[in-house]
C-alpha cells in the first residue's frame, strides 16, 4: 500500500517536474494536442497547404488557358465509375463527349455523350501529360489522367479550363497574398505598436490618436478606391503584389494596438522589475523576458488576421478589383457566379466555395487553439 | 451638469480632430493615384472625339483649382466636406452632394438597421449561452459563429441566391420593384422598399450578429463569475433580475464602445453584398464610383462620408455611455 502510494507521488512528482520545466513551446503544443478541433483544423489545413504547394502534380492540367479543354465548355464533373448498362471493369471509367454540329442540331454546338463500350475513357495514374515546372525540375507526369481525351473531376468553366485545376492553384495563390499582407501588416504593427508601447507617453497617444483613425476608415471600400486606380497595363503579378501591399498597410492597426498594449503592461510586471534589480541590460530583458513574453500571441494574432486577408483578397477579386486571369485566386474563380446562366445550370462553378469555406473554417480553429494554448499557465494542471 | 457637458465638448473636439486627420489621410490618398481630375475628364472627353491638347488640360487644371499648393486645396475640401459640399465629379460633372444624397442615406439605413438585428439578436442569445450549461446550446452557438467568420457575406448572399433562384425563379435581388424604382416616397413605396430590404439587412447582419454573440458570451461569462454577484446571489436577488441588475449593466458598456467598429465591419462588406444583390440604389454606387470611372473626387467623398458616420457613431456611443455610467462621465478625457 504505501510503496504504491510512493510510486505513484513519484510519479506524480515526475509529472509535476516535467510540467514546469518544459519549455514553453512544449506547454503549448501539450495544450494545442488536447484541443480536438484545433488539431483537426491542423491537420485540414496543411493537407490543404500541401496540395496547392503540388498543385501541378496532383492536378491533371495547367490551370491556364494552356490546360483548356476545347471540346468540353462548361462541362458537369465527370465522376469516374466502375459500370454502366455494358458491363463492368476494374479501372474506372469517364465517358468520351464530344462536341458537334451538323444538320441535326441544327448547326448549333452541342455536346455529345457516347457512352458505348469503345468510347469510354479510362482512368490512369502517373499518367504522362502536359510538362510543368516544380523546384527547377520539368516533370511531366500527373498523379492521375485518362488514356485518351481529358478528364474534369469538378467541370470545367465557360472556356474549358478545368476547374479541379484551377481550385488547387487558387488556394496557393491566397495563401501567398494572406502571407505578404500578414508579414507587412506584422512588420508596421511591430514598428509602430512598438515605438507607442516602448516609449509610452505623448509619443505614445499621438501614434494611439493616429492608429485609430486609421481603424476608423472602412477598409475595403479604402481599398476599392486604390485598386480602382491600378493602370489596366499592370502585369498579373504586379497587381498580385500591389493587392498584397495593399491589404498589409491597412491591416496593421489592430495588430499594433494589441502589440503596444501588451508591451505597456509587461514593461510594469514584476518580473521585469526584478530582473532590472538583478542588474540585466534593457537588451537581455527586451530579448529573454519581454519577447518571449508574447510571440506566441503575436503568433496567435497573425494566425488570426491571415482568414482576414484571404477573405478580403477573396472579396476584392471577387468584385473584378482584384486579381484578374491568368492568377487563379479564390476571388478569381468566384467572379462569374453571380450570374442567373450559372446559378441555374452550372452549380459545379461552386465547388471552389466549399474549398475556400474549408481553408478559412481550418484557420479559425488553428488560431483558437493557438489562442487557447498560447498562456500555458492560465488554467492549473 | 456641468461635467457632462465638459465630457460632450472634450468628446465632439476629438471626433471633428479625428474626423480632419481622417480627411487628410483620404485626400492624400486621392492625390497619390496617377493622374488627376482635369487629366480624366480631359481623357474622357478624348474618348468621345473631341481633340484635346496640353494646353487645354492645363486650362482645366487652372479652372478646377487644381495649380493651387496642395495644403490650400486639401484645406478648401475640406472646410467644404464639413458643410456636406464635395464639389463636383470629376467624369459625371454632376455634384456629389446631389449625387450621393438619397443613396447615402439608404445605404447608412440599410447598415444600421442590420447592425440593430445583429445585436437584438445577438445580446439575448448571448447572455442565455453565457448562462446555461446545455453542452448542446453552447456548441450549436459555437458552430454558428464560426460559420459566421468563415462564410463571408457576400458567399451568404450567393447561396441564398442559389437556393430562391432554383426553388423559387426569383432571385431576389434589387431593394425596389419596377413601378416604384422612380416614384417618389409613399407608404406603399416604403412597404414595397420593407419587403425587398430584409433580405440585404439579414445578409450584412449576419457576420455581424456572429461576432455580436461571442462577444456578449465571453463578456457575460467574465462578469457572472465576480464578487459583486455572488454578493446579489447572497442577499437573495435571483434568476433574471439578478442577470439583468448586476452583470448585464456591467457588460453592457464594453459592447455600446464596440457599435463603431461593428459598423466599420458592415461598411466593408456593403459594397459587395449590394453588387450581388444589385442594390443599385446603395452601396454598389460606390463600386461604379471607384470601378467603372475611376472617379477619385466621388470616391473620396463616399469614403469620407464612410468614416464620418462611424465617428459619428463613435461620438453617440461616447455620450450613451456617459449617460449610463457614472465613471466615464468622472474620467472626462479618457
Amino acid at each position: 500500500m504505501t510503496e504504491a502510494a510512493t510510486t505513484l507521488s513519484a510519479k506524480d512528482q515526475k509529472l509535476k517536474e516535467a510540467y514546469f520545466t518544459a519549455s514553453q513551446s512544449q506547454l503549448i503544443w501539450q495544450r494545442f494536442k488536447k484541443n480536438k478541433s484545433a488539431l483537426f483544423g491542423a491537420w485540414t489545413l496543411i493537407f490543404l497547404i500541401f496540395s496547392g504547394i503540388f498543385a501541378p502534380f496532383l492536378t491533371p492540367y495547367d490551370a491556364t488557358i494552356a490546360g483548356r479543354d476545347k471540346d468540353y465548355l462548361n462541362g458537369a464533373p465527370q465522376i469516374p465509375q466502375f459500370c454502366d448498362d455494358s458491363g463492368c471493369s476494374i479501372r474506372p471509367f469517364i465517358y468520351t463527349f464530344e462536341r458537334t454540329r451538323s444538320i441535326k442540331t441544327n448547326f448549333r454546338w452541342v455536346t455529345e455523350v457516347k457512352t458505348e463500350l469503345e468510347d469510354r475513357r479510362y482512368v490512369t495514374f502517373f499518367s504522362k501529360g502536359q510538362e510543368f515546372k516544380f523546384l527547377g525540375l520539368n516533370f511531366e507526369r500527373h498523379l492521375f489522367g485518362v488514356d485518351s481525351g481529358m478528364i474534369h473531376i469538378f467541370g470545367t468553366d465557360s472556356t474549358g479550363k478545368d476547374i479541379y485545376s484551377r481550385t488547387l492553384t487558387a488556394i496557393n495563390t491566397s495563401m501567398a497574398v494572406g502571407t505578404i499582407g500578414v508579414f507587412i501588416a506584422f512588420v508596421m504593427a511591430l514598428i509602430i505598436g512598438g515605438v507607442a508601447g516602448y516609449y509610452g507617453g505623448w509619443i505614445d497617444s499621438v501614434l494611439q490618436m493616429i492608429t485609430d483613425t486609421v481603424r476608423t476608415i472602412p477598409s475595403i471600400p479604402l481599398f476599392m478606391a486604390l485598386a480602382a486606380f491600378v493602370p489596366d497595363v499592370w502585369s498579373a503579378e504586379m497587381r498580385f503584389f500591389f493587392i498584397s501591399m495593399v491589404l498589409g498597410f491597412i491591416g496593421w492597426p489592430t495588430l499594433a494596438r494589441r502589440i503596444r498594449t501588451h508591451l505597456l503592461t509587461e514593461r510594469n510586471q514584476e518580473y521585469v522589475l526584478a530582473a532590472q534589480l538583478c542588474g540585466a541590460t534593457p537588451k537581455h530583458i527586451i530579448r529573454r523576458h519581454l519577447l518571449p513574453s508574447f510571440t506566441s500571441y503575436i503568433i496567435v494574432d497573425l494566425v488570426i488576421s491571415f482568414p482576414y486577408m484571404v477573405l478580403s483578397e477573396t472579396a476584392l477579386s471577387f468584385i473584378g478589383l482584384g486579381l484578374k486571369d491568368p492568377v487563379n485566386s479564390l476571388g478569381v474563380m468566384l467572379q462569374n457566379v453571380t450570374s442567373a446562366d450559372v446559378l441555374l445550370n452550372y452549380q459545379w462553378y461552386f465547388i471552389p466555395v466549399i474549398f475556400f469555406i474549408v481553408l478559412v473554417l481550418a484557420f479559425v480553429f488553428v488560431g483558437d487553439g493557438l489562442r487557447d494554448a498560447a498562456d500555458p499557465y492560465s488554467d492549473s494542471k | 451638469m456641468l461635467q457632462f457637458s465638459k465630457f460632450v465638448a472634450v468628446r465632439a473636439a476629438l471626433a471633428i480632430l479625428t474626423l480632419v486627420l481622417v480627411s487628410f489621410i483620404v485626400f492624400t490618398l486621392m492625390e497619390l493615384v496617377p493622374g488627376d481630375c482635369a487629366e480624366r475628364y480631359v481623357a474622357f472627353k478624348n474618348s468621345q472625339g473631341s481633340v484635346i491638347t496640353p494646353e487645354d488640360i492645363q486650362i482645366e487644371r487652372i479652372r478646377l483649382g487644381l495649380d493651387q499648393p496642395y495644403v490650400q486645396r486639401w484645406g478648401s475640401w475640406i472646410v467644404n466636406a464639413f458643410q456636406g459640399e464635395f464639389g463636383d465629379s470629376c467624369i459625371l460633372r454632376v455634384n456629389i452632394a446631389q449625387l450621393l444624397g438619397q443613396k447615402f442615406w439608404l445605404s447608412l439605413g440599410l447598415c444600421l438597421s442590420a447592425l440593430l438585428v445583429a445585436y437584438a439578436i445577438a445580446i439575448p442569445v448571448g447572455i442565455l449561452a453565457a448562462t446555461s450549461k446545455n453542452a448542446t446550446l453552447n456548441n450549436s452557438l459555437r458552430l454558428v459563429s464560426y460559420l459566421g467568420l468563415a462564410l463571408p457575406n457576400f458567399l451568404l448572399a450567393l447561396m441564398i441566391m442559389l437556393f430562391s433562384t432554383v426553388m423559387f425563379g426569383d432571385s431576389l435581388t434589387g431593394l425596389f420593384s419596377k413601378e416604384f424604382r422612380d416614384a417618389a416616397w409613399s407608404y406603399d413605396k416604403f412597404k414595397d422598399f420593407l419587403g425587398h430590404a430584409w433580405l440585404p439587412v439579414f445578409i450584412l447582419g449576419w457576420s455581424a450578429t456572429a461576432f455580436a454573440i461571442q462577444t456578449v458570451r465571453a463578456l457575460m461569462s467574465d462578469e457572472i463569475g465576480k464578487l459583486y454577484v455572488t454578493a446579489a446571489e447572497a442577499r437573495g436577488v435571483s434568476g433574471r433580475r439578478l442577470l439583468m441588475r448586476y452583470p448585464a449593466r456591467h457588460a453592457l458598456s464594453p459592447i455600446i464602445n464596440s457599435l463603431g467598429f461593428d459598423l466599420n465591419r458592415i461598411f466593408n462588406e456593403l459594397p459587395v453584398v449590394a453588387l450581388i444583390l444589385t442594390l443599385t440604389e446603395a452601396g454598389s454606387l460606390l463600386i461604379e464610383a471607384l470601378a467603372r470611372s475611376n472617379d477619385q473626387q466621388l470616391a473620396g467623398a463616399i469614403i469620407f462620408m464612410l468614416t464620418a458616420s462611424i465617428v459619428g457613431i463613435n461620438f453617440v456611443t461616447d455620450i450613451i455611455l456617459a449617460l449610463t455610467d457614472p465613471r466615464v462621465r468622472r474620467s472626462i478625457v479618457g
